[in-house]
This record gives structure tokens, C-alpha cells and sequence, in this order.
């Protein structure tokens, strides 16, 4: 099993809509930055990865097809819906791990903003009798775990607002933020409420936009800046929401799948003790409210300790940063929103993060998310080498 | 690239083709073929701490079909990815997890619903919304204009009722073939309605892991083409050729040691020009080795049920049947080297080229 790097990060702007650029522009921008950062050509990377996932946002079959890059070298197309950008990357880390590749270029693309409405569209994720007239989406869907977070481990509202502006003041450092809102805890609070409790600056945008990242052999690194790929892991659940509230491995608002990959991943890279170990998070939570429910299944804190967490995130500089690029509220291009999270991760470990840098990164830790809160996948990335 | 990795061995094979089966809704379906599969590698779900799966979700009818389908694929608490792409290119991908020491068993799985879903309308939104799909084209109508373009270069399309005649007899020998219903779309010229595939409902699986088995994987090529049909070379199809080349240098072997190809086209034609872009017939001779090289597509290809993105692991798993000789009826003498091709769309846009040996 070989060790690889990541030593190139490309991404657009992201926007509610890129009405000036079709799909195959977004893909080659972003290809282009990622092969510019790395300086290598098209002709160096052995397979290219491409994630697209649902193809009802685009309004186009296969979009990626359109983008392919690369006569005559694989190409292959990973869908695992929210996942699916940290599903791409993994699966390109792969080929080099198996020696199938020295280099490898994935990218993800997301063109939602063709949809009039993305959550017309989430509607029809779920099953189709029991819970698509309901009506389920990813908003509900969301409410119902903010609800029983709250009724479990005593959150608040205030909680939400409180991890939502912290991201939008993050996202101001983002120059490729969708959104740069200067949003306090009082602001949120008071937006229009999407479902009880969700309030509208408590969930992410619709954005469009494409990330591409270099993925690189040990040999092929050489001086390269690199981002150290130290563990990988993807871990699915079951579909029914229903099984998953009083079962004995977890409830449903454990995020089971995401301790499992956690579990595994920090196992692989050496982490016994999260939250000195590692010094940033990217987390792929689409509304704050989400984001309290990974802390524990990431092991920084119990889960009936977790208001108490996010309190503590707000005052002390020691803890970890989360979403130190404003994360999905700053920006949700779905496809694409789980290798921005390793895409920033990168930049952190590589210093190259401009404004919104943290001092100190010798480890990072991305998180995606998707499905019903159903598949989950853990990246950690460090400055060195692992071995 | 280095060459020094685990070989990766196929434990279990599984495949049923039907129709419109109104007992079973399509994670039943799913299930019953995995669990079957899983049953028929003899190890039970120990160590199988992977699942890949190919699957489209304009296919399955759902934004996001894997939320329902990769729980009856086995996935609960396990590793699964989903490749929107050919089953065999999925497979691929799967062999590389076990190479890499990331899997130590993983199932991989590929279905499609014809009857659930419309075959032409799917088609036709594979195309570019602007310029391409106004004109109502369908992957059909490409391989239509693959066959003219061949027929123009000079392919010989006397032997066309021979082939199609061994491609009946195939199916009709084939235990795992469409035996009722189906749907065939309309042919383009210079296509006719026997040259088309058998759209049916389709679940194959296998279990591949590091551990020693009767078939072993020899040789692996991946290969792609431009989106836009006119940037392609639609009589050399490059992508195809350059897979097989690919696949067969990793597994040291020439076309000419291949005991048995099973080989994934749309149409007749589509196989017939395939066979040539890797080597087994020379230019233009593809219709005629279709008719009479027993080596080739004893399963009966297309005919004997078709729906992406399937195929590509439907073709490995006959192959896989094969040379373990539990074929049934198709089953060919001495089997110990077969090639599976698979192709994805739009129109056949990428390869994945498999080796298989008797270990």
C-alpha cells in the first residue's frame, strides 16, 4: 500500500448560480487551478474521478460526461450523494494505494442552481409512499433531529445561532464563500423559522460551483507542498430514520456512521486524543444545528456534554476550530461540498489557507455527510507523512 | 505504476434477468441476487467490510436511489461507495480497495429496472440539453450510425443472419437468460429489430477478496472517449481497444490465449465492431467472428437481457460462471482464461477491460 498526498486544490467561486459558465467550464476551472497548484500537466494524472450526485439538480443526465477530460485515460463517475465529493476523493486515493496510479485528478460539480427548487427535489430521496407526501426534505428531516437534540441533551435555539454566525463570520474570510453575511447570534435568531426550530440562517445556501484536487503517489510529491492523506474511512447506515431512534449501537441523533468512520479513521492515523491532536475540523453539517451532533461522534466531547461544548468552542481559543472556511453555511455545493471540506483541509495542513488560515495545523479532520444522516465519511490530513 | 500488489480473486457469482416481477420491488430484488451471491462465496458476511455498487439513479427513479437500495446490498455499518458508472468499471474500482489493503471481502453489485422506467426518455437526457437532445437522440441511434460508418468502411455485413441465428441458439441454451417480456426500442437504420438488446431487469453481484479461489484476476484496462460523438472514432472505438490492450499486457497474454470473451454492446453491430477494436477479428470481419467464433459471447450477449448500467458486471459474472463450469447450456469446454468488457454510457463514452484466470 503506497502513501499519497494531496498537492493540488482547485475550486471556483461559489454562487447561487453560474448562469456564464456551463458544466464543462465549472469542471475545467477548478480542474485547471488543481493541476496549476500542483504544476502538473493533464497528461501526468493516470485516472480521473469525477462526483456528481443527484442528476435531477442539474437537470442534465450524467452531467459529468459532458466534462470528461483526459483522452483515453479511466474515467469513472461516484455518486453517494452528499458524500460524494470525499466518496471521489477515496476512491482515487485507492488506485494509488493499489500502485493502479501515480496521480490522480478528482472533481466534483454541483449545478443546483438549474434547479427552481432543490427541495422539490430532496423531496424525492425519500420513500416514495410512506414519506414523500409527508412532506419529508432535507429542511424536516433536520428539524426532527434539532428537536430531539434539544429534548435529549438540552440545547436551545441559542446554541444554533450561536454556531451559525461563527460560520458566517468564518465565511468573510472566504473569498470563495456563496455567502459573506455579517450575522450575529441575535441576527439568525430572528430570520423567518424553515421548520421548527430551524430558522433560515441556521441552514446552508444552494450553491453551485466545482472543486478538484491533485491526488499524488509518494514519489510523485517530490518538493511539492503537500497535504499528507493519513486515514480515510466511509461508513453507511441504515435507510428507515424509524430504526434508527431507540437502537442499541445508537440513536438517531448519535450519527452512528460518523463515529464508526471516525473510529476507524483516527485509528488508522494515530489519534487517541481528538481534541489535542487534531487542530482543525472541515465538517459537512448543511445546518448548525447538525453540526452539535458530530462532536461527539468525532470524540470531542460526550453527547450530554454537548451544549456545554459548543459554549465552550465560542470562548476558547485551544479547541479546535471548526469551520475555519465557514463550511456549508458559507456554501453547500451538494455534489461538491465533501471534498471542499478536504479541499480546505489541504490549504490548512499546506498553509496556504490565506485569511482564514489557523495558525498551527498539523492536522486536519473533514467530515461528509449525506443521505438521511446515512453515509458518512472521515478524512484526516496531516502536514507529514504518517510512516 | 507499481505492479507489486495482492492478486484479487472472485469468491461468489450471482445474476437473475427477469421481468416485471410484481412480487419483489427492487431492493427485494437486490437482496435476493446479493444474498445469493454472498451464499455462493461460502464465507458468510464475515470479512466482508466493503460493498460497491453501480447504480443510476434516473434508472432506480429516485434523487438518490443508494439511500434505499445499498442497505439491501448489504451496506449496514460497512464501507460502501456507489459508482454512477458501468458495473464492470465498479468492479474495477473494487478490485483496487482489495489491492490497496483497505477491504479484506467486498461485494459489488450493479443493477437496472427496464421495466420501471423509460428506456428512451433515460436515453435521451444522457445527451447535451442544447445541441444534442432537441433532436431526440437515444444511445440507439448512435449505434445505428456506428454500423452505417462501418458498413461504409467496408465491414462485411453478409454474416448478419449467421450471428444473429448462433446469438438465438445462445439465448435459448442460456439458464440465466430473459425467458418472458422484455422491451425492445425501435430500431434506427441501418439497425432491425433482432439486432437490438432485450431491455429486462437485472441484478449481478460477486464477492471478490485476496483470498485464494478458482478465478483470479489477471488483467484489469480502463479507458474513456470524448462526450460528443462526432470527436469520436465511432468503427475504432480507441477507448475499447485501448482497454482490452491494457488488460491483456497486465495478465501477459495475447487475444489469440483468451479462451472465452463475453463482450457488452448495444446492438448486434455494437458487438460485432467491439470484437474487432480488440482484436479478435480483423477490420470489418467482427459480424462474421460473431457467427462463427464459439469463443465469443456464448451467453448470447444483449439478446439475453439488457439494461445499463448493468452489463459491464453481468459480462464478468458469465465469465467468472464460465471458468468455474457452471454455466449450464452456454457452458463452454475448458475454460481457463475468459475477458469481460464492459461499456458505460453515453453511447459506450468509457471502457473496463477484466482478464479472469483459472487460479
Amino acid at each position: 500500500m503506497s502513501a499519497l498526498a494531496i498537492v493540488g486544490v482547485g475550486q471556483t467561486a461559489y454562487r447561487r448560480n453560474h448562469a456564464h459558465l456551463s458544466s464543462r467550464e465549472l469542471i475545467w476551472t477548478a480542474a485547471e487551478a488543481a493541476l496549476k497548484d500542483a504544476g502538473l500537466e493533464m497528461d501526468a494524472m493516470d485516472v480521473v474521478i469525477a462526483g456528481i450526485a443527484p442528476d435531477a439538480l442539474a437537470g442534465e443526465g450524467s452531467v459529468e460526461r459532458s466534462g470528461i477530460m483526459g483522452r483515453g485515460k479511466p474515467f469513472l463517475r461516484v455518486n453517494t450523494g452528499g458524500v460524494t465529493g470525499s466518496s471521489t476523493v477515496f476512491a482515487g486515493a485507492s488506485y494509488i494505494k493499489a500502485g493502479r496510479a501515480k496521480a490522480v485528478l478528482v472533481v466534483a460539480l454541483e449545478r443546483m442552481g438549474q434547479a427552481t427548487t432543490s427541495q422539490q427535489v430532496f423531496n424525492t430521496i425519500f420513500d416514495p409512499v410512506y414519506e414523500k407526501d409527508f412532506p419529508l426534505t432535507t429542511i424536516t428531516m433536520a428539524a426532527l433531529r434539532a428537536s430531539m437534540l434539544m429534548r435529549l441533551y438540552g440545547y436551545t435555539d441559542r446554541h444554533w445561532a450561536e454556531i451559525a454566525a461563527r460560520n458566517y463570520q468564518n465565511a468573510r474570510r472566504n473569498p470563495l464563500a456563496h455567502l459573506h453575511l455579517d450575522l450575529s447570534p441575535e441576527d439568525v435568531l430572528k430570520s423567518p423559522l424553515l421548520a421548527w426550530p430551524i430558522h433560515r440562517y441556521e441552514a446552508c445556501p444552494m450553491s453551485e460551483g466545482a472543486c478538484a484536487l491533485v491526488l499524488a503517489s509518494r514519489e510523485m510529491v517530490g518538493s511539492r507542498s503537500a497535504a499528507w492523506v493519513h486515514a480515510c474511512a466511509s461508513t453507511s447506515d441504515s435507510y428507515a430514520m424509524g430504526d434508527r431512534i431507540r437502537r442499541p449501537e445508537g440513536n438517531l441523533v448519535d450519527l452512528l456512521s460518523l463515529r464508526l468512520s471516525a473510529e476507524r479513521a483516527y485509528k488508522e492515523a494515530g489519534i487517541t486524543d481528538p481534541l489535542r491532536q487534531i487542530r482543525t475540523v472541515e465538517l459537512y453539517t448543511a445546518f448548525s444545528s447538525a453540526e452539535a451532533m458530530t462532536y461527539p461522534a468525532l470524540g470531542f466531547c460526550e453527547a450530554p456534554d454537548g451544549p456545554r461544548f459548543v459554549e465552550a468552542l465560542m470562548s476558547d481559543p485551544s479547541l479546535p476550530v471548526f469551520n475555519p472556511s465557514g463550511g456549508p453555511q458559507g456554501a453547500n455545493p451538494v455534489s461538491a461540498t465533501a471534498m471542499v471540506r478536504i479541499a480546505e483541509c489541504a490549504l490548512q495542513v499546506r498553509g496556504l489557507a490565506g485569511e482564514r488560515q489557523v495558525d498551527g495545523v498539523e492536522r486536519a479532520v473533514a467530515t461528509g455527510q449525506g443521505g438521511a444522516t446515512q453515509f458518512s465519511t472521515v478524512c484526516v490530513l496531516g502536514k507529514r507523512p504518517l510512516h | 505504476v507499481s505492479v507489486s500488489r495482492p492478486s484479487v480473486y472472485i469468491e461468489g457469482v450471482g445474476l437473475e434477468i427477469g421481468w416485471r416481477d410484481e412480487r419483489r420491488n427492487l431492493s427485494e430484488l437486490i437482496f435476493d441476487t446479493v444474498r445469493n451471491t454472498v451464499d455462493d462465496a461460502g464465507q458468510g458476511w464475515r470479512d466482508i467490510d466493503s460493498v460497491v455498487l453501480a447504480a443510476q439513479d434516473l434508472v432506480d427513479g429516485r434523487s438518490l436511489s443508494s439511500m434505499v437500495t445499498a442497505p439491501a446490498a448489504g451496506c449496514y455499518l460497512r464501507d460502501e461507495i456507489r459508482y454512477g458508472d458501468d458495473g464492470a468499471a465498479a468492479f474495477a474500482a473494487a478490485v483496487t480497495r482489495i489491492e490497496a489493503g483497505e477491504s479484506q471481502r467486498t461485494v459489488v453489485a450493479a443493477w437496472a429496472r427496464a421495466s420501471e422506467h423509460d428506456v428512451d426518455a433515460v436515453s435521451r437526457i444522457l445527451f447535451d440539453p442544447i445541441f444534442t437532445g432537441p433532436l431526440g437522440v437515444q444511445e440507439v441511434h448512435v449505434s445505428g450510425m456506428r454500423a452505417q460508418a462501418w458498413l461504409q468502411a467496408g465491414g462485411n455485413g453478409a454474416p448478419r443472419a449467421d450471428a444473429l441465428s448462433r446469438r438465438a441458439d445462445a439465448v435459448a441454451r442460456n439458464p440465466r437468460a430473459i425467458r418472458a417480456g422484455g422491451y425492445r426500442p425501435t430500431p434506427s437504420y441501418p439497425l432491425h429489430a433482432e439486432d437490438l438488446p432485450v431491455w429486462a431487469d437485472i441484478v449481478a453481484c460477486v464477492v471478490i477478496s485476496a483470498r485464494p479461489n478458482a478465478v483470479r484476476l489477471a488483467g484489469l484496462g480502463q479507458s474513456s472517449e470524448p462526450f460528443a460523438v462526432g470527436e469520436r472514432d465511432l468503427v475504432r472505438m480507441p477507448s475499447l481497444s485501448r482497454a482490452a490492450r491494457l488488460s491483456l499486457e497486465e495478465s501477459r497474454r495475447s487475444i489469440a490465449e483468451i479462451d472465452l470473451i463475453e463482450l457488452d454492446g448495444l446492438t448486434l453491430f455494437d458487438e460485432a465492431i467491439g470484437l474487432e477494436a480488440i482484436g479478435v477479428a480483423p477490420a470489418g470481419q467482427g459480424l462474421k467472428a460473431l457467427a462463427v467464433d464459439a469463443r465469443v459471447n456464448s451467453s448470447g450477449g444483449a439478446a439475453a437481457g439488457y439494461c445499463a448500467p448493468a452489463m459491464g458486471l453481468v459480462r464478468i459474472v458469465e465469465a467468472a460462471l464460465q471458468i468455474q463450469g457452471r454455466a449450464g447450456g452456454i457452458q463452454r469446454p475448458n475454460v481457463r482464461t475468459a475477458m469481460a468488457v464492459g461499456a458505460s454510457i453515453v453511447a459506450a463514452q468509457t471502457h473496463t477491460a477484466v482478464v479472469l484466470e483459472a487460479a
